[in-house]
């Protein structure tokens, strides 16, 4: 077999290249990110809901923040928001979902040692840790961090006079961002090679499970997308510290005139958006792999479509760099650029209704085994079907007009990424559990977790939709300002509720988590009775995964009942019968 | 102060109920018993569970709808709002309708087969006519909306302005400051290197189509009449949100942007319908700052000869900034 | 390390560089959308660049016959030393051209700057920062050549250093016909 070095605790746990180990370093580090970023949410929440008083929360966060009062600064208000978008959509979502997931299952499920690049991979991982370093490091800096949204538009952005994170703080943001796209792009340039090149005999890209179609597309289109969001951002740096004029122009600020001149922030935003829009389907796309994956093992029947499937998993892919102009309808763009873009976004739901009917059609008629994972599966499914819903009103820019950066976005992108994309993780995390650690979750516990979250989480961000169409902006740091929105203060309360209940309600699963992880009962070698490669390798996992030679692939990844088999499940190393015929 | 009692109730709760949990584990150890194995129990529980928790969250949708329905902004109040409005109603139907079909189903499915070990699921991997059925239905719906919301944003964007009364809308942290293009309707030009004190916008005096504008800290609309609002930013990215019209455009440091529209109704009306505290008003939509939420300004739409007594008591600019003042 | 192994490795290196290319494409992308807003200072781009051009192209043939060498067993090590040479040149040339531009008063950034020089220095900086990282590949390239370590079985680090370099120079080739004529 291939390498025996000898293994110390800083080449085990520290400076791994075993993909499985760095998985979890994703995981655990990502996990840590989302509870930072919860509390975050947690105490802008308390603000919204009382709004100017102070809150036993406002302890937790530096004290320069609160005035005398102990109320809560609004130029600090923005730095929440701003650190809690960028942790949840790059931290947790991104290296914590795609970071985890990929590393862990895709030499796993297609039968390959590890990675292409062990080295390359643990590089990945460092980068992402020293990125998450600086960022948290952001906090603390004598203006604050980054306060301009996770969208950090120029000139806000790009001048300290106008918001005083937009000093070290975003300085310190554009280094952590830096560090972080160059560590995505070293993880998916591995997934990528690895896939095309490591899959093991028999494991043809039509026998691959879906998680991994879906992990591939999101590695070709973090390639692909990442580097702009680079490019975007040295230009930026350029304008904030070498006092060039790519994005600024025409500006008076704090007293002065700045000598900019020619720059134009919109071209910021076509720049940032190119990536922030597939950045979102980075986001959904694995969180859909994971779902489809979920609900086929406990449906004990096939993923309905499978072929379907993966068509729809490259339009969306393909579809997701041609629609980034809908975040821009109200710059003031040429009115045939915004049809154009309405039409791209609209077509888009396509590929995506097509997914949820296959899903449909997957459980009807199914045996279905409710293991926490599986909760979640389902409830990734059905916020996937509200938040997509919702986005046919924000893609129509006429009727942006009206709900652009108000609330009614907000529930929006809530639902779909912070619904769907985190039940997808967590229903990862439930279901591979046992392979990751050799242990079992406690169910009843997921249980819990489950049904508490599922009804905070839309006790949150069902009710924004109807602060939108109130005409409610988003940032706002109170809505006390205008008496137009004072009706609006009861929906703001519960929304309150709900999500410091949600938030409580996590530690259910973080006890869970870690509970397990050393006091869990131990795992047996299939406990989900699934058909995939990773279930045939050792429960005390080993490197290069399979200790003789590598597994033989004869099928697919999901014959589930299939009539004439003695069990309800034949792993996909199981030689076809006499007589039987490959689906 | 109850907040904290409740945050330290439910968590004394969270943590019985993981001690209960870590009873169990143990003693099912004892017992030999997988405590962990998702027994026929379990799935007719959260079969169960999701039709109940289902049906409360249509439940609490539909509340939500009707309990809210009051708060949200009332009909729009300019031309082009009334075909968004239209658009809005088509569309949030159509969505709608979708919503309380998939979601039931969804909960529906997820009850009606919950597993047991005498059932099997049945072996249907795929249906090539299905998958084209769902496919093109939703394309021709699509379709359908795409074309109505082109029209209609055909219809908001390219509006005929050469009878508009032109007024600048001006965006800085944090105020809103409007200039009336006065009677030749036609704005001065501006720079932004021309601004002082006095001349807060900047506007040049050489060029003779300032002289008649005016500084104005709330607009004035005629009724009926179009309006074409012109939009600066003096530092970072504004914007200007009239929701009741159902208006909006960035203000960019840099770049001029338009919006026109037509209003519809007074604001005496809008205060007989909506109340005795309607007011329209202009607020700021792109984060700009500590005090992005409080850039206000008001709108005021009334009729013809409220309007031309307003505006004549305005200082024109040439007043403000050529006159010599004692 | 098999076949499997070394086309692996070719591959994340051609996937990387498609990054790259990404990264160049948003740059020249802006530079594209700006310059058509107006407001764009017309200048005549200096020899020095057409220079440091034809000496990277050098660069790359010398790399190509040092690939046929490798096949033919015969030492390779002048041949990758004066590619590194003319790679420490090439930089030289860009630094003279860049120096030449600030004579002719287009400037990266200040008063008197105009977006247009702005996005000059900005794009040819990035590339010589890519640039960098070549120059240390071939520098570990000159080292293992000089420890005998390419047969003509085994050469896998040249041809990784050498496809990045070929990559650098058709960049650059790009980079400058899009500033010369665009």
């Amino acid at each position: 077999m291939s390498d025996h070095h000898k293994e110390t605790f800083i080449t085990k746990y520290i400076f791994s290249m075993d993909h499985k180990m760095i998985a979890k370093q994703f995981l655990i580090t990502g996990m840590l990110m989302a509870v930072l970023g919860m509390l975050m949410s947690a105490v802008f929440r308390v603000q919204l809901a009382n709004p100017g008083e102070s809150s036993i929360l406002y302890s937790l966060l530096p004290g320069s923040w609160v005035n005398e009062m102990g109320a809560l600064n609004p130029d600090k208000y923005l730095a929440l928001v701003t650190m809690h978008g960028t942790i949840l959509v790059f931290w947790v979502l991104t290296a914590g979902l795609s970071g985890t997931f990929a590393n862990f299952l895709i030499p796993l499920q297609i039968g390959a040692r590890d990675m292409a690049s062990g080295f390359l991979n643990m590089l990945s991982y460092w980068f992402f840790f020293i990125a998450t370093v600086v960022l948290i490091s952001s906090i603390y800096v004598q203006g604050g961090p980054a306060s301009g949204g996770w969208t950090i538009y120029p000139p806000l952005s790009a001048l300290p006079q106008a918001i005083p994170g937009s000093g070290t703080g975003m300085t310190l943001w554009l280094i952590s961002i830096t560090l972080f796209v160059v560590g995505s792009l070293l993880g998916g340039l591995n997934y990528i090679v690895t896939i095309l090149n490591l899959r093991t005999k028999g494991m043809s890209m039509q026998r691959m499970p879906l998680t991994v179609w879906a992990l591939l597309v999101t590695a070709i289109l973090g390639v692909l997308s990442f580097p702009v969001l680079l490019s975007c951002g040295l230009l930026l740096i350029f304008d904030r510290s070498f006092g060039t004029s790519f994005y600024l122009s025409d500006i008076i600020v704090g007293g002065e005139m700045l000598h900019n001149m020619g720059g134009s922030p919109v071209l910021f935003e076509h720049l940032f958006w190119f990536l922030g829009h597939p950045e979102v389907y980075i986001i959904l796309l694995p969180a859909l792999g994971i779902i489809s994956e979920v609900i086929s093992v406990n449906s004990r029947k096939p993923i309905f479509g499978y072929k379907a499937m993966v068509v729809s998993i490259l339009v969306i892919g393909f579809l997701s760099f041609i629609v980034w102009g809908h975040h821009m309808f109200m710059t003031g763009m040429n009115p045939f650029l915004g049809s154009v873009f309405t039409f791209t976004t609209l077509l888009i739901a396509i590929p995506s209704a097509v997914k949820v009917f296959n899903y449909l059609a997957t459980l009807w008629r199914a045996n279905i085994r409710f293991t926490p994972a599986m909760l979640f599966a389902i409830a990734g499914v059905s916020a996937f079907i509200t938040g997509g819903l919702t986005g046919l009103i924000l893609g129509d820019s006429a009727l942006d007009i009206n709900v652009h950066d108000t609330y009614f976005v907000v529930g929006h992108f809530h639902i779909v990424m912070g619904l769907s994309a985190i039940y997808g993780m967590l229903a990862g995390v439930y279901h591979w559990f046992p392979k990751m650690y050799g242990r079992m979750m406690n169910k009843n516990l997921g249980y819990i977790h489950f049904w508490f979250t599922f009804i905070c989480a839309y006790g949150v961000f069902f009710p924004m939709h109807f602060l939108g169409l109130a005409g409610l902006p988003r940032r706002y740091y109170t809505n006390t300002a205008f008496p137009m929105f004072d009706g609006l203060s009861d929906i703001n309360d519960i929304i309150t509720f709900f999500a410091l209940a949600g938030a409580v309600v996590q530690t259910i699963f973080l006890f869970n988590f870690f509970y397990s992880i050393f006091k869990g009962t131990k795992a047996s070698q299939n406990p989900w009775k699934s058909n995939s490669l990773e279930w045939t390798t050792p429960i005390e996992r080993i490197h290069g995964n399979w200790p003789g030679e590598l597994p033989t692939v004869h099928r697919w990844a999901y014959d589930y009942s299939k009539p004439g088999a003695e069990e309800d499940y034949i792993l996909q190393t199981e030689p076809l019968k006499e007589g039987e015929e490959e689906h | 102060m109850t907040n904290i009692l409740i945050a330290l109730v439910v968590l004394l709760v969270i943590v019985s109920l993981v001690q209960l949990t870590r009873v169990s584990e143990l003693l099912g150890e004892l017992k030999n018993e997988d405590v962990n194995k998702v027994t026929d129990n379990d799935n007719k529980t959260q079969g169960v569970l999701f039709l109940i928790i289902g049906m409360g969250f249509m439940g609490f949708v539909i509340w939500q709808m009707i309990e809210w329905n009051h708060l949200l902004l009332p009909a729009a109040a300019s031309l082009h709002g009334e075909q968004i409005d239209v658009l809005m109603k088509f569309t949030m139907t159509m969505i709608l309708v979708v919503f309380f079909v998939l979601t039931p189903m969804l909960f529906y499915f997820a009850y009606k087969y919950r597993g047991s070990k005498n059932n099997t699921a049945y072996f249907l991997s795929h249906n090539n006519k299905l998958e084209l059925i769902w496919t093109v239905i939703p394309t021709i719906v699509l379709t359908g909306v795409i074309i109505f919301g082109l029209k209609t944003w055909d219809e908001t964007m390219n509006v005929d302005t050469s009878t508009a009364k032109v007024v600048e809308v001006y965006s800085e942290q944090f105020k809103w400051t409007a200039r009336n293009s006065g009677n030749d309707n036609k704005l001065g030009n501006s720079n932004f290197k021309l601004v002082t004190a006095k001349n807060a916008l900047g506007v040049d005096m050489q060029d003779q189509n300032s002289l008649d504008d005016q500084l104005l800290r709330e607009v004035h609309l005629v009724v009926g009449k179009p309006v074409l609002l012109k939009f600066r930013s003096r530092d970072v990215i504004h914007s200007a949100y009239l929701p009741h019209f159902r208006v909006q455009m960035n203000c960019v440091p840099g770049l001029l942007t338009q919006f026109a529209f037509t209003p519809t109704k007074t604001t005496k009306q809008m205060k007989e319908e909506e109340g005795e505290d309607f007011e329209y008003v202009l607020l700021c939509n792109k984060i700009c700052g500590a005090a992005h939420y409080n850039m206000q300004m008001s709108f005021i739409v009334e009729t013809q000869e409220e309007y031309d007594e307003w505006i004549s008591s305005k200082e024109t600019l040439s007043e403000k900034l050529l006159t010599q003042k004692q | 390390m098999n076949l499997i192994q070394k086309k692996s490795l070719k591959q994340l290196l051609w996937i990387g560089i498609g990054a790259i290319v990404m990264f160049f494409a948003g740059l020249t992308s802006a530079y594209i959308v700006r310059k058509a807003e107006g407001n764009w200072l017309e200048f005549i781009l200096p020899d020095w660049f057409l220079y440091s051009t034809i000496t990277i192209i050098s660069s790359s043939v010398l790399l190509i016959i040092a690939r046929f060498y490798i096949n033919k067993e015969k030492p390779i090590i002048q041949l990758i030393l004066t590619t590194l040479l003319l790679g420490v040149l090439f930089s030289y040339f860009q630094f003279r051209g860049w120096q030449e531009l600030t004579m002719q008063g287009v400037f990266l950034t200040g008063e008197g700057s105009n977006v247009a020089g702005s996005f000059l220095y900005v794009i040819t900086l990035a590339h010589l920062v890519h640039l960098l990282g070549g120059l240390i590949a071939l520098v570990v390239t000159l080292i293992n050549a000089r420890g005998g370590k390419y047969t003509s079985n085994n050469y896998l680090g040249f041809e990784l250093a050498s496809n990045y370099w070929h990559f650098l120079g058709l960049l650059w080739v790009y980079l400058f016909f899009f500033l010369k004529f665009f």
